[in-house]
């Protein structure tokens, strides 16, 4: 099961080879009411301790595959399904200290169905969540 | 006396609850339990696999109606227009789209398709291809029993060239399987404080006026319930007293019922996602709209 809110406890991460870590992980549930083709999504702002790191830059995890912000744009049969978890994985050298870290996500969502001036709907969440290993 | 309604609620009600705290079975017994005989869902949502479930869903999509006694009522669609940022969709891809969606929500049980279109106005005026999508597929749909219905909602009112547009579609075509579907947000006449689970900044709330209530007046629904097939019955929030804080059910209850209307008020919770709010407010909605049925078929208003 999800967690109720849009950025989720499990799965907040380090990735990357112990000792030279690439970067961190935030899991996100999907940031809409339903499900999704992946080029509807036009990315995600991640936030961490006050750093802002692009929704161009970051890239998205969803089962097996790994999306650049470009591959994602462009990808119709790909979905992600209301019940699926999807990360947000954020290039930073070293990773994360252990501990507690403000997380914000801005998530960027494509609605046809709305106005074109916010046609690309921005959706924001925060909440403080635990790195447990380094 | 005049037609009864039916009951129903949207599995939408429960965003953000669902897939967290509450199953597809939580919702069916969340459904079932207000005395509700139908459960509308939103395609892309609740059917895991879409657009091809498993036959093991499918399974268990069959058992969990007959257990909790339920009808398909709704299906809700998109049909994304803008299918990337470089790409529209064509005619015959939108039409594509239209027609897999009316397969599954026949081989679901269900009667009513609501297609979302995509729009080209602050307005929502329509995509002018919807037309050609919808046309393309009415054989397929008069084939399936299925009635295809967009929604009419906020901010756009009832006197208004999206509405029109529709109906002149159906006089035009004399299909019996292209119907208009009412949100009820459209009634509303007081400022809301929470938008589902959106998070509105002022800088959204300047694109999105309507949030403040477009208070389209009850009695308009008279003009077009002939081409109404289906209700969304919109709420945001019911306080502990039974009073709707935005929606103004009393006239609405008696336009609806005077207008003959004996289909569905499915309920769409639309207010804050606290994690257990939506299941206790819809029984609100479901106690207070079968009272106001109650009081007008006694004759206590008109």
């Amino acid at each position: 099961m999800l967690e109720h809110q849009l950025i989720q406890s499990t799965g907040f991460r380090n990735f990357g080879p112990a000792g030279a870590r690439q970067g961190f992980a935030v899991r996100i549930r999907i940031p809409n009411y339903h499900g999704t083709r992946l080029s509807q999504l036009d990315g995600f702002d991640v936030t961490l301790d006050g750093e802002h790191f692009d929704h161009e830059v970051n890239r998205f995890g969803i089962r097996d595959e790994v999306y650049t912000m470009a591959q994602m744009r462009e990808e119709t049969v790909a979905r992600w399904g209301l019940l699926e978890w999807g990360e947000i994985l954020v290039d930073k050298p070293g990773g994360l200290l252990p501990g507690v870290h403000k997380v914000e996500v801005l998530a960027r969502i494509r609605y046809s169905y709305f106005p074109p001036d916010v046609h690309i709907f921005p959706m924001r969440a925060e909440r403080f969540a635990t790195i447990c290993i380094a | 006396m005049a037609s009864a309604f039916k009951y129903g609620v949207s599995t939408y009600s429960y965003v953000d609850d669902y897939g967290s705290i509450m199953t597809l079975e939580d919702a069916f017994d969340h459904i079932s339990d207000t005395g509700a005989t139908g459960i509308e869902i939103l395609g892309e949502g609740q059917i895991e696999g879409y657009p091809e479930p498993s036959s093991a869903w499918l399974d268990n999509w069959f058992s969990l109606l007959n257990r909790y006694n339920l009808e398909p009522t709704n299906m809700c669609s998109w049909v994304d227009m803008r299918l990337t940022l470089s790409h529209n969709l064509t005619v015959e891809e939108g039409t594509a789209e239209l027609e897999r969606d009316l397969r599954l929500a026949h081989k679901l049980g269900f009667k009513f398709l609501r297609p979302k279109f995509g729009v080209t106005s602050f307005d929502l005026i329509p995509e002018t291809n919807w037309e050609a999508y919808v046309e393309r597929n009415l054989d397929l749909a008069h084939k399936l029993d299925v009635i295809m219905c967009p929604e009419i909602h906020a901010p756009t009112p009832i006197k208004h060239q999206v509405v029109d547009g529709y109906i002149n579609f159906i006089e035009r075509t004399g299909t019996k399987n292209f119907g208009l579907m009412v949100d009820t947000g459209i009634f509303q006449d007081r400022p809301l404080t929470h938008w589902g689970s959106h998070q509105i900044n002022e800088e959204a709330r300047k694109h999105m006026e309507f949030l403040n209530g477009i208070a389209v007046n009850p009695e308009e629904f008279l003009d077009i319930a002939k081409y109404v097939v289906f209700i969304q019955a919109k709420f945001h929030d019911i306080d502990d007293n039974l009073h709707d804080l935005n929606i103004p059910w009393k006239p609405v209850i008696s336009a609806i019922k005077r207008s003959g209307y004996s289909g569905y008020l499915s309920s769409e919770y639309e207010g804050l996602r606290a994690p257990w709010r939506a299941i206790d407010q819809v029984r609100r909605q479901h106690v207070l709209l079968r009272q106001l049925e109650r009081e007008y078929d006694e004759g206590k208003f008109a």
